[in-house]
């Protein structure tokens, strides 16, 4: 259990109880592999992703596997999943467009919720998007679908809009032009996967803080007795902050589906 | 005088996290503020409130990842 808490595989309970790792990072990293298909190494990480991904394909396909009169609970839960998705996010954002969008929007709303769910899972305890290759490809996935859509629809225009303002005084148009091409260009794909980034990271490790402390007070009760007693608020306190993740798990994935829409939207409708 | 140790990171995140609190406060007082003012426009204000939320934790966030860089 505390191998899985601390997430560190050369962490050994039994001889050291604290295992501080030399560097944070090695909370994250999983360099040996599990094992090993010709030349591709398959570590923890790239496990989870697979297995995210099989559950995301799986929860669909039993969501709608037939189409009933009255469908199943099951059905109705993945029915306002994908209806939430659609209309409220794709529709709701883009405008009427949205619904050409909506597949890839459920797509990475579904992976990123269940990669984000994943820190929280017994047994796992590893959240697959703290691994910076995972947010920041979904980010370029999202980049390349706005700048081709926005230069599909809009031709050079779409760059013109951005860099030749027209509605900002002349005297400024250059600065605001170059201000809004790095922050379109440059720090929306940025941003948008530090976001999902950073905040898990940051659960992953108050959580492995929190409750580790906790757990490493517990098990030190043969050196330092009724002072392990201060494990205790340590322990309720991850645990509050176990619910507290949950809350941001989903609304990281919101909030990335959230923005991925309305960076098409001004691609799909640039401003006036 | 006692000697001050650990990473001066620490102290560019605490500072990195003061801007965007004072920020996300006032996204959400006035978004509070709007949907009391018309509840009918409730889930367009919590949409923009969202979209308000992120914008303003990135930079705190930024700072967050200035620990692992420096």
């Amino acid at each position: 259990m505390d191998v899985l808490i601390l997430a560190s595989e050369s962490c050994d309970p039994a001889t050291e109880i604290i295992c501080a790792p030399e560097n944070v990072i090695e909370l994250f990293e999983f360099s040996v592999p599990l094992f090993s298909i010709g030349p591709l190494d398959f570590t923890r990480t790239v496990v989870l992703t697979f297995l995210a991904m099989f559950i995301v394909i799986g929860l669909l396909y039993m969501g709608f596997r037939k189409r009933r009169v009255v469908p199943t609970k099951f059905g109705v839960a993945m029915e306002s999943v994908v209806s939430f998705v659609r209309d409220d996010l794709a529709k709701g954002t883009i405008g009427p467009d949205g619904e050409r969008y909506a597949p890839y929007l459920l797509s990475i709303f579904m992976f990123i919720l269940v990669a984000n769910l994943f820190e929280l899972t017994p047994g796992i305890n590893f959240p697959l998007t703290s691994r910076m290759a995972i947010p920041l490809m979904l980010a370029i996935f999202t980049w390349l679908i706005f700048v081709i859509v926005g230069f599909s629809k809009n031709g050079l225009h779409y760059l013109f809009d951005i860099v030749w303002p027209k509605s900002v005084p002349l005297a400024l148009r250059w600065l605001v032009g170059l201000i809004e091409l790095v922050s379109v260009f440059v720090l929306r794909p940025i941003t948008l996967a530090v976001r999902l980034f950073a905040n898990l990271v940051a659960g992953h490790l108050m959580l492995t803080l929190l409750l580790g402390s906790g757990w490493i007070f517990f098990a030190a009760v043969g050196d330092i007795g009724a002072r392990s007693i201060i494990g205790i608020p340590w322990f309720l306190f991850g645990l509050g902050i176990f619910v507290f993740e949950f809350v941001v798990a989903v609304l990281q994935a919101y909030i990335f589906t959230l923005l991925s829409a309305v960076y098409i939207q001004t691609s799909v409708q640039p401003e006036h | 005088m006692e000697e001050i140790k650990g990473a001066i990171a620490l102290i560019g995140y605490g500072l990195a996290a003061i801007g965007p609190g004072i920020g996300i406060g006032i996204v959400v007082g006035n978004a509070i503020q709007a949907m009391a003012r018309q509840p009918e426009a409730a889930n367009m204000a919590r949409t923009t409130m969202f979209l308000g939320i992120a914008f303003t934790e990135a930079l705190a966030l930024i700072g967050f990842v200035l620990f692992f860089i420096a």
